[in-house]
């Protein structure tokens, strides 16, 4: 019970911690394959060290909601943290609480609020982002949905724990065309939520074609410490989503001592730079989509979690 | 026996993966991008036909995948190259009746129908790989009918004539495994043959007409 | 042996065309091979009216009375568009582009070729592969005249019949499969009537059905025919002659070939859908022939209309109806070439195909005139032509067997069909001419063809001879009546 619960707390601080490293590695994996330098992958550690000691400007003009939404945004990914695997193969202790719909859910809350925000402040750039933002979303929304349909219709449930183990037994279900399809729908919706190349570039500085960064335009000090932590958490947390529940289990702790659990904190990590190179490379070949595309990237996303569905369904 | 079931789950892989080329096929908008889906789509074809080939042990399907990477993935781009003149190639946005979310999303539908038409099929008693294969295989040929009606240029129209002998193919493979094999070598020059008449015929509608965007030739129809 | 010659001639023909010196001799060579072809087929129409059936180079290639119909047809065809294109061909291509004279002569066999193969081969796969030949061979033919129209007209042809062809191809493997589960038969046309009752049904359904949609686009059976009055109106006047002619017959063979082998499953009807689709076919095609501009467009409309009465005749079922349907075969065959064949002579002589810029052809041309009168007779089914006796024979059959909707609708829509088509001629032949001197010169082997042609025209109808009787007998037993 204690240990479960010490356990999950781990897993919250891998989270914390290991996030704007995972930013570092793959701005830097970027710049290299980009034939660049590139900053060091501790630099996202020194740019938020930097932002929390600075002097915080908020407009006079704007609400709570703005005071409010880092630390909401910060949450998010923490309390879902909670609930996912991380680095253990059985449920700790609050992994009850929500399944992933509730994952997708919290997530919602924390954009929800994150847009609130960007149009409080009346910064002509932010409701453009916050806009632009919903629109990937409402697009992205059924799609989420489909997949986690077809999850718990492959799977026979939604919970994580349960789901994770149903692709490797037998091994010959990782091969399932269900599941290599859900894979690179998920992989699809990962890069339009979070921003990234095709969908949005997230290390572009023009405001006017930015979607998701110009949200935070307007923070300084804590709270952009704060959105960019949460964005990094965000990152990471999708990601850890995406490799232990969706793609397998492998690397996590499966006994419940100690030294087992800590031992998953680099082979976790391992899996992680591994996808981050397959990130990377995409992203690399890729160029961003002008914004009315964007409809035809996600609705391909649909089309091959529909495909996913049906191919189930002849296997049945 | 693990071992067939492996066989068979990556056979439904390389199914799934056909079907998405399939759908490529209808979305991309690049005549280069689509011969090349064209022909990742063949190389699944061939890969099915061995795991089909091995869990069987039948030598004409070894044959079939034999055939199917000498013409499709060779003779046929190489064809396309020599015939279709290289500015065809070089169109970027192709030119289509529908826009790329509509065309997904009616994509969808008739995949689809692809298997309320495979229904019926699948209750006679065959091999596990039906299941598989035979959707999957008129679901890539409903999609590559669907290219040809939303395509106006020629290149891409004839990819979508290549696909749906691939989806035929694709199902093929699961429920003929022992086609004799004359019938197989002349399947085999009829598509190359296909490719050249209509490579052909689309270099000279480029001569003749300047254009290759086949869909807007609407001269004759009824009044 | 015959068969294997039918097959060689024209192969042989064909090379010749493509010598370098072809473009002197391409025309009569390819005129001798379709003579002895012709001769070869009326052996073995006489042999297959008499026994029932040939075979030839082992059981690769036979030939029973159904198929000896349509090599009759074919060649018949064959060697009066060969005769038909020596002149107008010529004439066509008088100002440069010699080379492509080679290149037709030798398409032309191997078109003619491909047609023969269709009723000959007894594989089933090869004889698919047959049907494809024949789109594949034809586009160049049908895009010949290289106008903007005419290449677009070939585009059409070869993607959708192709396209067809396909969707046929998938039918074929089904039926491979069912005959391989119901045991180990040949994969022929006979082989499928023995291995059919112990098919499952859910095997032969779909196979029937994409068949049928399959290779009714390449019959031109509606909603499928868009490309038919296209490509049937831009081709030269010849290959029409073979492409509404024979062609469409051809493939249609294979459909009704289709009919023992469904037919005798258990609770399966595919009569209902031949009578669909054939009705329909004509329904739409008297629609259209109603306002067409084009008078080549106009012919190829009568062939879809001619399609749907044979079809609904194969689904009305019984031998009567059968014999109906085959009689109507070669009726088609020569009236329709016969009428292509005046469509030339009349573009030649007026220089454009559009009915209503056409007037007085009469005065202007009396050959043009005359051969289109006949033939519009011929083609809508006025008595003493073999159009009509068919039809009769057709409609005839349904009343005996108590189908008295059908018949009524086709009755309907043939004499509307009728109506439009005399309609449009009578425009074009009478009233004051329009145009002083023809536009070019008639060849004299166009005119050698239209009197050819004319011969077996005014005869079938009035005299059908004991053999062909007996050769129509075994084809409408062929057909499973």
């Amino acid at each position: 019970m204690i240990a479960l619960i010490v356990y999950n707390i781990i897993q919250v601080a891998v989270v914390v911690a290991f996030a704007p490293l995972v930013e570092g590695v793959t701005s830097r994996l970027k710049e290299i394959l980009q034939s660049k330098r590139g900053p060091s992958i501790f630099q996202p550690y020194r740019d938020i060290w930097k932002l929390l000691h600075k002097d915080e400007i908020v407009s006079e003009q704007s609400s709570w909601i703005f005071r409010a939404t880092p630390y909401i945004v910060f949450a998010a990914p923490i309390f879902v943290a909670l609930l996912i695997p991380v680095l253990t193969r059985y449920p700790l202790f609050f992994a009850f609480m929500a399944d992933m719909l509730g994952v997708g859910f919290v997530f919602a809350l924390a954009g929800f609020f994150a847009c609130l925000a960007a149009a409080d402040t009346a910064n002509p750039y932010g409701p453009m982002g916050a806009s632009r933002t919903r629109m990937v979303g409402f697009l992205a929304e059924p799609v989420f949905i489909m997949v986690f349909l077809t999850i718990s219709f492959v799977a026979g449930s939604t919970i994580p724990y349960i789901v994770q183990t149903r692709w490797v037994t037998p091994i010959a279900n990782f091969f399932e065309p269900s599941h290599i399809l859900l894979l690179m729908a998920f992989l699809m919706l990962i890069l339009a939520e979070d921003g990234r190349i095709p969908v949005d570039s997230p290390s572009g500085q023009f405001e006017l074609a930015m979607i998701d960064r110009s949200k935070s335009l307007e923070y300084s000090g804590r709270g952009a410490a704060l959105m960019k932590w949460a964005g990094a958490m965000k990152f990471f947390v999708l990601i850890i989503v995406f490799l232990n529940v969706l793609v397998t289990p492998w690397g996590l702790a499966d006994s419940m001592d100690l030294g087992s659990v800590l031992l998953a904190i680099p082979l976790v990590l391992l899996k992680v730079f591994c996808f981050l190179l397959l990130l990377v490379y995409i992203e690399s070949s890729l160029a961003k989509l002008r914004l009315f595309r964007i409809t035809e990237f996600i609705g391909a996303a649909f089309v091959i979690s529909v495909v996913a569905v049906i191919t189930r369904l002849s296997e049945m | 026996m693990p071992n067939t079931s492996i066989l068979f789950a990556l056979d439904a892989l390389t199914g799934a993966l056909f079907l998405l080329t399939a759908i490529g096929v209808v979305a991309t908008r690049q005549v280069l991008a689509s011969l090349q889906l064209f022909i990742l789509q063949s190389l699944l074809l061939t890969l099915s036909a061995v795991l089909l080939g091995i869990a069987q042990g039948s030598i004409h399907l070894f044959a079939v995948a034999a055939i199917t990477i000498a013409t499709k993935t060779l003779l046929i781009p190489w064809l396309l190259r020599h015939t279709v003149s290289a500015e065809v190639y070089r169109t970027r946005e192709i030119e289509r009746v529908l826009n790329i979310p509509s065309s997904l999303l009616i994509a969808a539908i008739l995949i689809v129908l692809a298997y309320v038409v495979a229904d019926p099929l699948l209750t006679v008693v065959g091999l596990p790989f039906d299941q598989v294969n035979l959707p999957l295989g008129i679901a890539a040929m409903f999609l590559g009918a669907f290219t040809i009606a939303v395509r106006r240029e020629a290149v891409p129209q004839l990819l979508g004539l290549l696909a749906v002998e691939n989806g035929v193919f694709f199902a093929g493979v699961a429920i003929v495994p022992n086609l004799p094999v004359i019938a197989e070598l002349a399947a085999a020059v009829d598509v190359p043959v296909v490719a050249l008449v209509v490579g052909m015929l689309t270099r000279r509608i480029h001569a003749r007409l300047g254009t290759t965007a086949v869909g807007r030739l609407a001269s004759l129809r009824e009044q | 042996m015959e068969l294997a010659a039918l097959l060689l001639v024209p192969l042989l023909a064909s090379g010749f065309s493509l010598l370098p010196a072809g473009r002197r001799f391409a025309a009569p060579v390819t005129l001798l091979g379709s003579v002895i072809v012709l001769a070869l087929a009326v052996a073995v129409a006489a042999e297959a009216a008499r026994s029932g059936r040939v075979a030839a180079s082992g059981e690769w290639l036979t030939c029973d009375g159904l198929g000896a119909l349509i090599l009759l047809l074919v060649a018949f065809v064959g060697f009066t568009a060969a005769l038909f294109s020596w002149g107008y061909v010529a004439e066509s291509v008088k100002h440069g582009r010699q080379k492509s004279v080679r290149l037709y002569y030798a398409l032309y066999n191997l078109f003619v070729l491909s047609m023969l193969a269709v009723p000959l081969l007894a594989n089933v796969a090869l004889m698919w592969i047959a049907v494809e030949l024949t789109t594949l061979v034809s586009a160049f033919l049908v895009g010949f005249e290289d106008t903007p129209e005419a290449l677009e007209a070939a585009w059409k042809y070869v993607v959708l019949t192709t396209l067809g062809a396909v969707l046929a191809l998938l039918g074929f493997l089904i039926l491979y499969w069912g005959s391989r589960i119901a045991g180990l038969t040949p994969f022929t046309w006979s082989g499928l009537v023995e291995a059919a009752p112990n098919m499952p049904p859910a095997l032969l359904w779909p196979a029937f059905l994409f068949i049928l949609v399959g290779f009714g686009t390449k019959v031109g059976l509606v909603p499928m025919h868009t490309w038919l009055p296209d490509a049937h109106s831009q081709a030269p006047a010849s290959i029409c002659a073979l492409l509404s002619g024979v062609e469409t017959t051809t493939v249609l063979y294979v459909i009704l070939r289709l009919f023992p082998v469904v037919g005798v499953a258990q609770g399966l009807d595919a009569r209902p859908w031949f009578v669909g689709f054939g009705l329909l076919s004509v329904g739409i095609a008297t629609l259209l022939f109603i306002h067409v501009r084009d008078f080549k467009r106009m012919f190829a409309f009568s062939t879809v209309e001619h399609m749907g009465i044979i079809l609904v005749a194969a689904g009305l079922g019984g031998a009567d109806a059968h014999l109906g349907a085959a009689y109507q075969m070669v009726g088609h065959a020569i009236a329709k070439s016969f009428c292509f064949f005046a469509a030339g002579v009349t573009v030649l002589s007026v220089g454009t195909q559009d009915i209503a810029s056409v007037r007085g052809l009469a005065r202007s041309s009396p050959l043009a005139a005359t051969a289109l009168i006949a033939g519009g007779f011929a083609i809508a089914g006025a008595p003493p032509f073999a159009v009509f006796v068919s039809e009769f024979v057709i409609f005839k059959a349904g009343l005996a067997s108590g189908q008295y909707l059908i018949v009524a609708l086709l009755a309907c829509l043939v004499v509307v069909a009728f109506c439009a088509v005399m309609f449009h001629i009578n425009r074009m032949v009478f009233g004051d001419a329009q145009h002083e001197a023809p536009a070019m010169a008639v060849p004299r082997s166009c005119k050698v063809t239209l009197a050819l042609a004319a011969i077996p025209l005014v005869i079938i109808g009035i005299y059908v001879p004991a053999p062909l009787y007996d050769l129509l007998k075994a084809a409408a037993s062929a057909m499973g009546g």
